[in-house]
């Protein structure tokens, strides 16, 4: 069964998601053929090559990060070598490519893709949904090609083994330039920001630090726990932590492993966004606060007790 | 109100009229602390520029207080421009994630608030006595809308007990609708999603027939308004476009509106009353006045509840400071900095020498809550609904 995998690059880099596509692709036995697109690529090219069958290159200046232009290209090659399998990773060049490929070719489609196999001649793919709390097995109907869209970081392409394919140039099968959907430019998110919707560790505190000076307690906690600092709105309104750490349905819905809620009284609109947290605990030293409704387990004392105590019991047990 | 398509904001809001003088921007009640400039945003409006719309965050600042619309010298509605604008960023996809989860929650769960259906009725497990639910056939003349934050947050929640507790004192034939409870739309609508909106007036307008309700007394002056100004227009159009919507007239009235009724009626004044002791200033929230021109009825309460010592803020009735709670700022802290509108009222209310804000908004009671205990008035003063002052002085 010939397998296609796009090779995804972005700002002159191959993305990790092209390898991890090739070591899915080979669940699935037989030929792996690496669709690389865009301008510059006779190195991406050689890279590829090492550890897949074969590679078609498209150099073609219009094609360079215009995901239609993708799109229409994918398509026309797919159209004429009819590989059983197309697969990518679920990226958001993914999410913009592999549905729209689906509907022009009429294929069956399986996006955020975990694992994958085959099955009597037909492909099984395992994908979570409900958030994650449920995995689900799918059979894909039969059909000339399938796409695939997997989940990044899933595949390991530890150990791909080597096949130092042919590299094929391919004319460029775009009919015209792509004039509904431009490339105006990447956008970095800000130097030094934090995303505290991906850690899963949060120590979250609120007004009750009293001070902007007893934050560095916090940061320490963390760096001991291997997690990042969030907050409530006051602490933010305060100048205390800027606005990406504030938790709650003005600010950021969390779910992490762990959170710790060091003097925050669980407002409503606070314990919305952090509710979903796997295991709650409560640090505040009033017993009556409506935190201590939402914690697994509470402590009632002064945080600017047992917050040290807590780094260091933490960093005793590490050491 | 009407679907924009991209590019026809000068066929909905007839913005050519607009002269550019800036009244409206002058009376905003977030241009000073925020980039919202709504004059410049007629202007996008008027040159049809509306690709570069997502660009402009400033869009989600606004409150829809509605005070740009009652001073535009052209009698345009400006405030109705910024809700077509974010139609056309909802249609896109380009919103906030927290008001994205705000409205997809409203479409699975029926409030914006992520909060189960399930759950809508909790807040009446602490009260003493019992409420006709009009969703389980039980008959009443009037239906208590609660609407989803004071069904849902435990500080709001308060005011739909106290509600409960007068309403049902003052002997007045009530029921509520429990879980069955709908969200009203005005959220949804001002935050641009109007084919939610369009759906749950169709949605309200079937359940409200069913269950025959005609009278409507609201705790929130946002479910006052979408009903009393939203909801006809919407199923008028509705109705041209063929969709079936139930004939019915309802009759709805802000809670203070009907209070006010039974003053004129003799049902309720001083005497039944314990001394309350207090200076109490009152906050106008922007949809029972700027909105509505509903000032007196609250008045009236509080001046014949005895002992309540009832003063003014200097910016009152139109002019009275919003409390950046409604146009789904809820779920958008916008690019405002500086201090919030909330802690400038509390400090001005601080100064006035009032020690109980009355609020008659359940978003008025929020905003106003936490900016009390954020500027250092929790023990000093206090944000009260006037049902829960009501609730705490009746005999
Ligand atoms: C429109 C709107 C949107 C909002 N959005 C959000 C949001 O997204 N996120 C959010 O967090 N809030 C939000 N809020 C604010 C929210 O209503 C609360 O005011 C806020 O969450 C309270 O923060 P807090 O718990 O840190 O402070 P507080 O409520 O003041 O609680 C402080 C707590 O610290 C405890 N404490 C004090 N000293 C100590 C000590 N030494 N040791 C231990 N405990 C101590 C106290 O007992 C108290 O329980 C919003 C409000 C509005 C009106
Ligand atoms: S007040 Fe009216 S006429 Fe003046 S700029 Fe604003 S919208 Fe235009
Ligand atoms: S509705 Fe209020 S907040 Fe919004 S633009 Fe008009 S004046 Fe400003």
């Amino acid at each position: 069964m010939t397998v296609y995998i796009l090779a995804e690059h972005r700002r002159g880099e191959l993305m990790d998601v092209t390898f991890e596509s090739i070591s899915a692709a080979r669940r699935l036995n037989d030929e792996v053929v690496a669709i690389l697109l865009g301008t510059d690529l006779a190195d991406h090219a050689e890279k590829v090559a090492k550890y897949a069958d074969k590679v078609l290159v498209v150099e073609d200046e219009r094609i360079e990060n215009n995901t239609e232009a993708y799109t229409q290209v994918i398509g026309e090659i797919i159209k004429k070598d009819k590989p059983k399998v197309f697969l990518m990773g679920n990226t958001s060049m993914g999410m913009d490519i592999a549905p729209a490929l689906a509907i022009d070719l009429d294929s069956p489609i399986a996006t955020d893709v975990v694992g994958i196999s085959e099955e009597g001649g037909r492909i099984k793919v395992n994908r979570s949904v409900y958030n994650g709390k449920v995995l689900s097995d799918l059979v894909l109907r039969e059909a000339e090609t399938s796409v695939i869209a997997i989940r990044s970081g899933e595949f390991s392409a530890a150990d791909l083994e080597e096949k130092n394919g042919e590299i094929t140039k391919v004319d460029s099968p775009l009919k015209e330039t792509i004039e509904n959907k431009k490339f105006l430019e990447f956008v970095e998110p800000v130097a030094g920001a934090v995303d505290i919707t991906q850690a899963d560790v949060l120590i979250s505190v609120g007004r009750g630090i009293k001070d902007k000076d007893n934050l560095p307690m916090a940061e320490e906690l963390a760096d001991a726990v291997g997690g990042v600092v969030s907050c409530s709105r006051p602490v933010v309104d305060y100048d205390w932590l800027p606005k990406d750490r504030q938790v709650g349905t003005s600010g950021k819905t969390v779910k992490p492993k762990f959170y710790l809620a060091f003097g925050i009284s669980g407002a409503f609109q606070h314990v919305a966004g952090m509710k979903g947290a796997t295991m709650i605990v409560a640090i505040n030293k009033d017993i009556k606060a409506p935190i201590f409704s939402v914690a697994q387990y509470g402590i009632v004392d002064d945080l600017l007790k047992v917050m040290p105590a807590l780094t260091e019991k933490i960093k005793e047990l590490k050491s | 109100m009407m679907e924009v398509e991209e590019g026809n904001f000068d066929e909905a809001y007839d913005v050519y009229a607009c002269m550019q003088c800036g009244k409206c921007t002058g009376s905003c009640a977030v241009s000073l602390r925020s980039d919202l400039n709504i004059r410049e945003l007629m202007r996008i409006a008027i040159l049809n520029k509306n690709e570069d719309l997502e660009k402009h965050e400033e869009i989600w600042d606004c409150t829809s207080c509605g005070i740009c619309t009652v001073r535009c010298p052209r009698d345009l509605k400006p405030a109705e421009v910024i809700i077509g604008m974010r139609s056309s960023l909802v249609e896109g996809g380009t919103i906030p994630v927290t008001v994205r989860d705000a409205l997809e929650s409203v479409g699975t769960n029926n409030n914006p608030w992520g909060r189960p259906k399930s759950k809508r009725a909790e807040w009446l497990e602490d009260l003493d006595v019992k409420v006709k639910n009009i969703s389980e056939g039980e008959e009443a003349e009037y239906l208590l809308y609660i609407g989803c934050t004071a069904s849902y947050d435990p500080r709001i929640q308060s005011v739909s007990r106290a509600a409960i507790n007068v309403l049902t004192k003052l002997g007045v034939d009530f029921g509520i609708l429990g879980e069955e409870e709908p969200c009203c739309g005005s959220e949804p609508r001002m935050m641009g999603e109007t084919g939610l909106f369009e759906m749950l007036v169709e949605d309200n307008l079937t359940l409200f027939d069913e269950f025959g309700i005609s009278k409507i007394i609201t705790l929130s002056p946002h479910a006052y308004n979408t009903f009393v100004n939203d909801y006809p227009e919407c199923a008028k159009r509705l109705k041209e476009d063929d969709v079936e919507i139930p004939d019915i007239e309802l009759e709805v009235k802000h809670y203070t509106q009907f209070l006010e009724e039974l003053i004129d009626d003799g049902r309720l004044d001083g005497e039944m009353m314990n001394e309350f002791s207090g200076t109490v200033i009152y906050h106008d929230p922007c949809y029972l006045g700027k909105r509505n021109n509903i000032f007196e009825p609250p008045r009236k309460i509080l001046n014949i509840i005895p002992g309540a010592r009832c003063i003014e803020f200097d910016r009152r009735e139109d002019r009275s400071l919003c409390c950046e709670g409604g146009g789904g700022r809820m779920w958008a802290e916008g690019t405002g900095t500086g201090e919030r509108n909330a802690i400038i009222r509390v400090n001005d209310a601080n100064q006035d020498g009032a020690n109980v804000i009355a609020v008659a908004c359940p978003f008025c009671l929020s905003t106003l809550e936490d900016a009390h205990v954020t500027a250092g008035y929790e023990e000093t003063m206090r944000v009260m609904d006037i049902f829960e002052i009501l609730d705490e002085v009746l005999k």
